[in-house]
């Protein structure tokens, strides 16, 4: 089986965009991949977006520019056969500190539930999964080596055994983000021509301008 | 050319029973529950004060809890070469309660990736290694993950980690979602109230069936299927559709090349919570129909052990597999309608059962299913 690159988003500190349509936003004085996403990259709001944990935001924002660049309009309401798998290096870190400290703070006698959710350092994938209705399968994996790199190749993996239709595979670090959409047949490229293009412990910004060369192969 | 089966050639499991899948098995048969008031730490504040914890672990201490579970663990007969997948939600969140707390250390030793390295050097081996964290389906979740790098031809020998811990971080969280139940859980009885929360480590080797002859490894069961599915519907309540569950199944189904007619029982997720327990029984009986298979849930005995649920609930099932016996649902005791003729308060007696299907949801809307085959045939 050809498992391809079908398409991908990407946030970066100095703007967002995708790979198979070549779009490219620079973020304008002032402007936050937040309120960015607000305006211009959903097509519906994200229900309680701007209380979401920093790395639920940027997940979002990123796998909504990979759905937009494959042209996928999913929604709770048309569910698609997309699995998630993501990583990050800190995992669920700064909400767990949040919500700790927050405990401690009232005395240990009460902890906030909306905190509580996003210790999980799955639960970012999972706002995504809810939010655009993907129902495949949804892990968060962190590797002792290339994780970029490790989680394409899962993804491939999970594809050809039929575990799942398509993948959306990504990383975000801070408020950054890139996330590949891939599935079977034709695409942008193959998985192993992106797997060759990458170094090991590549930053995002790294990843996105060597991702870019495969658009010249097409 | 046979296509490669991925076996389970070793494993090992502490619970708040103790060490070994016997000791587990055994108490459960006996409806024993290890659901206990909490010495740990304070729960005064909290609505319910109870949880299946091992007890001579020392908290805050020199090492976690979980470092301490898997040194009791390992060394253990592991190949060096083998891959490592560790699976867990919370890891070692007490380090970072020590540092919020003061009582030094880094949070950032908390990081999963950490304890992961730790993990690999007391299991002493040298393979790719990964953390997989999936909430409560995580080691499901690792063991299907294992069992499609052997299946592929990609891996020969992974060894599946998982652990999780009952700390105050985890307690205060579950009862800030009303998630506990005041006594100890009581799955699919028409009484439950939530979960009880429970810990343990345990590991268990998958391979290459081809290996494990080559080696004389005894084989104690084969991972034949998985399937994995998100509800795509609420972060914390499950669907109530169940179809994300009955997808999950249905593709281990497909990925096992079997059908529901060959499953002997299922061991479900099970919490005890009502919207888990009746979603359940609402894909069961969506797959199953009126052909009512036994269910049953080691949740009231163990306690949620979430994200290393799914690899005792795997042991556990591998254990009625070979004795031909499913054991009972501990503190069932009034049967909810819906899971009538399914769900026992007693064990139930198989012949010569060959296949289980496991079940696993969590947070996220996540399922896995996992089908078990034992050595039915002697063809291994």
């Amino acid at each position: 089986m050809n498992v391809s690159v079908i398409a991908a988003g990407w946030v970066t500190s100095h703007g967002y965009g995708t790979l198979k349509s070549r779009e490219e936003q620079v973020f304008a004085e002032g402007e936050t991949i937040y309120s960015a996403a607000k305006s211009s990259i959903f097509t519906r709001p994200v229900r309680n977006f701007g209380r979401l944990d920093r790395l639920s935001r940027i997940t979002l924002a990123t796998v909504a520019l990979a759905l937009k660049d494959a042209g996928i309009e999913a929604s709770p309401e048309k569910k698609v056969d997309v699995g998630i798998i993501g990583t990050n290096s800190t995992g669920s870190l700064e909400t767990d500190c949040d919500f700790f400290r927050d405990y401690l703070d009232n005395g240990r006698k009460l902890a906030r539930a909306n905190l509580f959710i996003y210790t999980l350092p799955s639960s970012p994938l999972g706002e995504a999964s809810i939010h655009f209705g993907l129902k495949g399968a949804l892990l968060y994996t962190a590797y002792g080596e290339d994780p970029l790199k490790s989680l394409l190749s899962t993804s491939a993996l999970m594809i050809e055994a039929g575990e799942a239709g398509m993948m959306l595979a990504g990383m975000t670090s801070g408020d950054e983000g890139l996330y590949f959409l891939l599935g079977e047949g034709e695409g942008i490229s193959s998985v192993s021509a992106l797997l060759e293009l990458l170094d090991t412990d590549s930053d995002i910004s790294t990843v996105v301008t060597k991702a870019r060369k495969l658009t010249r192969l097409v | 050319m046979l296509p490669v089966r991925a076996v389970i050639v070793a494993a090992d499991m502490l619970t708040p029973y103790g060490k070994g899948v016997e000791s587990c098995f055994n108490a459960l048969m006996e409806g024993r529950s290890a659901v206990a008031p909490l010495t740990r730490f304070s729960a005064i504040e909290f609505p319910t004060s109870i949880a299946a914890t091992i007890p001579d672990l020392v908290y805050h201490g020199e090492k976690t809890i979980v470092m301490q579970m898997f040194e009791r663990l390992f060394p253990a007969p592991i190949p060096p070469d083998s891959a490592l997948i560790l699976a867990t939600t919370k890891g070692e969140i007490d380090l970072l309660e020590m540092n919020l707390l003061g009582l030094a250390t880094e949070a950032d030793d908390s990081r999963l990736d950490k304890l992961l390295s730790k993990v690999a050097v007391l299991a002493d081996v040298s393979g790719k290694a990964t953390v997989l964290s999936a909430a409560c389906t995580s080691s499901s979740a690792a063991l299907a993950r294992a069992a499609s790098l052997i299946r592929s031809g990609k891996e020969e020998s992974v060894l599946v980690a998982a652990c999780d811990a009952v700390t105050e971080f985890i307690y205060a969280g579950f009862s800030s979602l009303m998630a506990l139940d005041s006594s100890p859980a009581k799955p699919f009885d028409k009484g439950r109230q939530g979960l009880s929360l429970g810990e343990g480590a345990g590991y268990v080797l998958v391979m290459s069936d081809e290996r494990a002859k080559r080696e004389g490894r005894p084989i104690l069961a084969e991972i034949a299927g998985w399937g994995m599915a998100d509800d795509a519907n609420h972060m914390t309540g499950p669907s109530r559709e169940s179809e994300g569950l009955i997808n999950a199944i249905s593709r281990a189904l497909v990925s096992a090349s079997t059908d529901q007619t060959e499953i002997d029982f299922i061991s479900a997720h099970g919490t005890g919570t009502n919207y888990n327990d009746e979603m359940e029984m609402r894909a069961f009986t969506a797959l199953f129909g009126s052909r009512k298979r036994p269910v049953y849930s080691i949740k009231g005995g163990s306690g949620h052990t979430m994200g290393a649920a799914g690899l005792f609930e795997t042991l556990i099932a591998i254990e009625a597999l070979k004795r031909g016996s499913v054991p009972p649902t501990v503190n069932h005791v009034n049967c909810d309608d819906d899971a009538m003729g399914w769900v026992s308060s007693t064990p139930v007696s198989l012949d010569s059962p060959g296949t289980a299907l496991v079940t696993n949801s969590g947070f996220s809307g996540i399922n896995t299913a996992l089908i078990l085959k034992l050595n039915a045939g002697g063809n291994w």
